[in-house]
């Protein structure tokens, strides 16, 4: 593929006071997104052969790994150390901290458990700001049919109202906790719009939203009583009863002595967050190491269903350069504040604020028909015009978005001055574990929270429903969970793997394969291993 | 690192492959604060972040543990009262005002945050001013680990940014949809009462 214009080309071509010419209008979304979303690539998709979505649509690399065999057997759990808890929260970002504080808060004894450090997460990552209808000429239903829309009305009402409902309550929450939010001059918490919104909705910590969330909750959860916290514990398996059906617990290892430990419990939540590491598709990813799909493996092969296990957010706006920073994200709140973007022969070519994944193909339709700017043969994309919003807003930038200026600096490259190179990338997991309004899933004392459930978001999320769905459900989970008074396992076994297992064998697809990953390949074996 | 000139450095700066100490694996952004590093180069010794930190020849990189389980105890829910605060404040972290100026922690800081002048503020209870001083903190701990007092700044700037919030933070827009949201809801549950 010569496809693109040359960089040298296109920076000679670009000019901050270019005329852009008029945008020209989108003719038919449902076209653009079925010739160039990533999620319509040919081979793609597969349908599942066993588990409770057999016979569904799903994403090739991800059925890989929900169609494979577990990593351990009965015989790994003899002379294991067991811990009895009431609530085991699997996840250590954002849904995993709200759900144990809540539960906590209702009197059980918790553990959290988290692959990587507590806070290692996207939470850490979520720049732009968590929505909330607290404007006078908003209201909780427009951001309801806001998130639908958005969501190509895939999402289930019920929780997306469930969500909306829960917004001013949850950021009382968060301040209550001590979290600190940008504010109007009058005192007003400030809000911009961003994409998919009807109105100004996004409460912000400037470009730090997520940061500022996922400390306050990290000192939350580590300060509390009632809370443990095992930081380099990654899940490898669920624990069912006798049946296989109701979940009892789970089997953690370390990643710092690579024992293995069973944790028996009434309710476990997981809250394991997304799968960008998985790079799906080949997609660079905007998502942190953590984000192997691990809960969506483990909610599976209990008999947990999923839904929309064929639809992934790639976000716009990745960076393309520089190298190591591929795939990190310019906050949507930088075209929501007014930058736009313009392709390689400089013309606007979409409504940047249009929902993300008519964005992105927009943007990967200008490099697929020649007019991205080529970096090299894999590398094309096109510019995020910064110096055109820093010349009509001087100062804006450093003052807003003090995140991307300090990141893009180590790198030497001045948005200010320079536009950005941008490609989209994958983002975020639409879909996720089915839940109802309180976080549990189809299986029985288990419960899913935060990116690893699904929908909420439909086919497509607009932006600050991540963190504003994180707080609302991992509350929620963390209430209900605790409010499961049953007198706790009797047994506790393998028996959904084993089922899993007689299915596979049945179906004749191969056992070699063993999930959840746990770490990316070129990071497993490397990082922890002192 | 410092203001960058106006005119760009030309397409390179659009194609160099760039290696970070820890392979161009984790957040990357410098913002989860995991990857703490120790770093030798020839006899100069600092720490840093290995996500922020170019291999370089003749750099040595030693990944430091994660931090340990925090020494001032508090829970926010317990302060009922701001006008007792300072005193509070004294009470969980008394090694905040025993600073001696050894500038440890503004070297330790990844993020370049002034962190003694932080604690000094906090000490003299202005707590929004000291949350501010702290605000691109990401909880990497090396402040911690670089204070000779064990006064854990990062903790010190974490709490005066709670309190800041916890006890002033009372937007109007939102107290009024709370007020809304509160007056439908009972005005609803009459209805269902009433329906009963």
């Amino acid at each position: 593929m010569s496809n693109g214009i040359p960089l040298a080309e296109a920076r000679a071509r670009y000019s901050p006071d270019a005329d852009l010419g008029p945008l020209p209008g989108l003719a038919d979304t449902d076209a653009l997104l079925n010739a160039y979303h990533p999620d319509h690539l040919r081979g793609s998709l597969v349908n599942l052969i066993v588990g409770a979505n057999a016979g569904e649509s799903c994403q090739r690399e991800l059925a890989d790994l929900l169609q494979a065999e577990a990593f351990i057997d009965e015989a790994d759990l003899a002379g294991t150390q067991v811990s009895d808890v009431d609530v085991l929260v699997i996840g250590g970002g954002g849904a995993g901290c709200a759900a144990a504080l809540m539960a906590a808060e209702k009197g059980a004894r918790v553990l959290l458990a988290t692959k990587l450090r507590l806070g290692d997460s996207n939470t850490v990552m979520a720049e732009g700001g968590i929505q909330a209808a607290i404007e006078p000429d908003d209201s909780v239903q427009q951001h309801i049919q806001d998130t639908l829309r958005g969501g190509h009305h895939a999402g289930n009402p019920e929780l997306v109202a469930a969500m909306a409902g829960d917004g001013p309550e949850v950021l009382r929450w968060l301040i209550r906790m001590g979290m600190q939010f940008a504010q109007t001059p009058s005192g007003d918490l400030h809000t911009r719009r961003a994409g998919g919104m009807s109105t100004p909705r996004l409460t912000h910590c400037r470009d730090y939203t997520g940061l500022e969330m996922m400390r306050v909750l990290r000192e939350a959860v580590i300060q509390h009583r009632s809370i443990e916290v095992w930081e380099q514990s990654p899940a490898v398996e669920l624990l069912s009863n006798e049946h296989g059906q109701k979940c009892v617990g789970a089997v953690l290892t370390s990643l710092l002595d690579d024992q293995l430990r069973i944790v028996r419990t009434r309710s476990v939540i997981l809250a394991t967050g997304g799968l960008g590491r998985l790079h799906l598709n080949g997609f660079p990813t905007s998502n942190h190491l953590g984000a192997t799909g691990d809960g969506l493996v483990l909610a599976y092969r209990i008999g947990a269903k999923l839904r929309e296990m064929d639809s992934f957010q790639y976000h716009p706006t990745g960076l393309l350069h520089p190298s190591h920073l591929a795939g990190k994200l310019v906050t949507e709140g930088v075209r929501a504040a007014g930058a736009l973007l313009v392709n390689g022969v400089g013309s606007r070519f979409v409504d940047e604020l249009l929902p993300r994944d008519m964005v992105c193909a927009a943007i990967l339709r200008e490099c697929a028909e020649g007019r991205g700017i080529r970096v090299d043969e894999k590398h094309v994309g096109v510019w995020l015009d910064t110096p055109r919003l820093e010349r009509a807003q001087p100062g804006l930038l450093e003052k807003q978005f003090p995140n991307l200026m300090s990141r893009t600096r180590v790198s030497c490259v001045d948005p200010r001055y320079t536009p950005l190179l941008v490609h989209p990338t994958l983002h975020y997991q639409n879909g996720g574990v089915v839940i109802d309004t309180n976080g549990a899933t189809t299986v029985p004392g288990l419960y899913a929270v935060g990116e690893v459930s699904g929908g909420i978001h439909g086919r497509n999320r607009i932006m600050g429903n991540a963190l504003l769905e994180i707080i609302s459900f991992g509350r929620r989970a963390g209430i209900a969970a605790t409010a499961n008074r049953d007198r706790g396992p009797k047994k506790v076994t393998l028996e959904h793997v084993n089922r899993m297992r007689r299915a596979l064998t049945l179906a004749g697809l191969p056992l070699a394969r063993r999930a959840p990953q746990i770490l990316p390949p070129y990071a497993a074996g490397g990082v922890w291993n002192r | 690192m410092g203001a960058l000139p106006p005119t760009d450095n030309g397409d390179a700066q659009y194609q160099s492959v760039t290696l970070t100490i820890n392979g161009n694996v984790g957040c990357m952004e410098g913002v989860c604060g995991s990857c703490r590093t120790m770093l030798r180069r020839g006899k100069q010794v600092t720490v840093g972040l290995a996500c922020q930190t170019f291999a370089e020849d003749g750099i040595e990189a030693v990944f430091l543990p994660p931090a340990s389980a925090p020494q001032h105890h508090y829970d926010i829910d317990d302060f009922k009262d701001g006008w007792d605060i300072n005193a509070r404040f004294q009470e969980i972290f008394p090694e905040a005002s025993r600073c001696r100026h050894c500038h440890g922690c503004d070297n330790a800081c990844p993020k370049g945050i002034k962190v003694e002048n932080g604690v000094a503020q906090a000490a003299a209870g202005r707590y929004r001013d000291a949350g501010e001083t702290f605000f691109e903190c990401i909880m990497c701990e090396l402040c911690d680990v670089a204070c000779p007092e064990l006064i854990a700044p990062a903790h010190v700037g974490l709490f005066s940014r709670r309190i800041t919030a916890h006890f002033h933070l009372r937007p109007p827009n939102l107290i009024n949809r709370l007020e809304e949201l509160r007056k439908e809801r009972a005005g609803s549950s009459i209805i269902e009462s009433e329906e009963e």
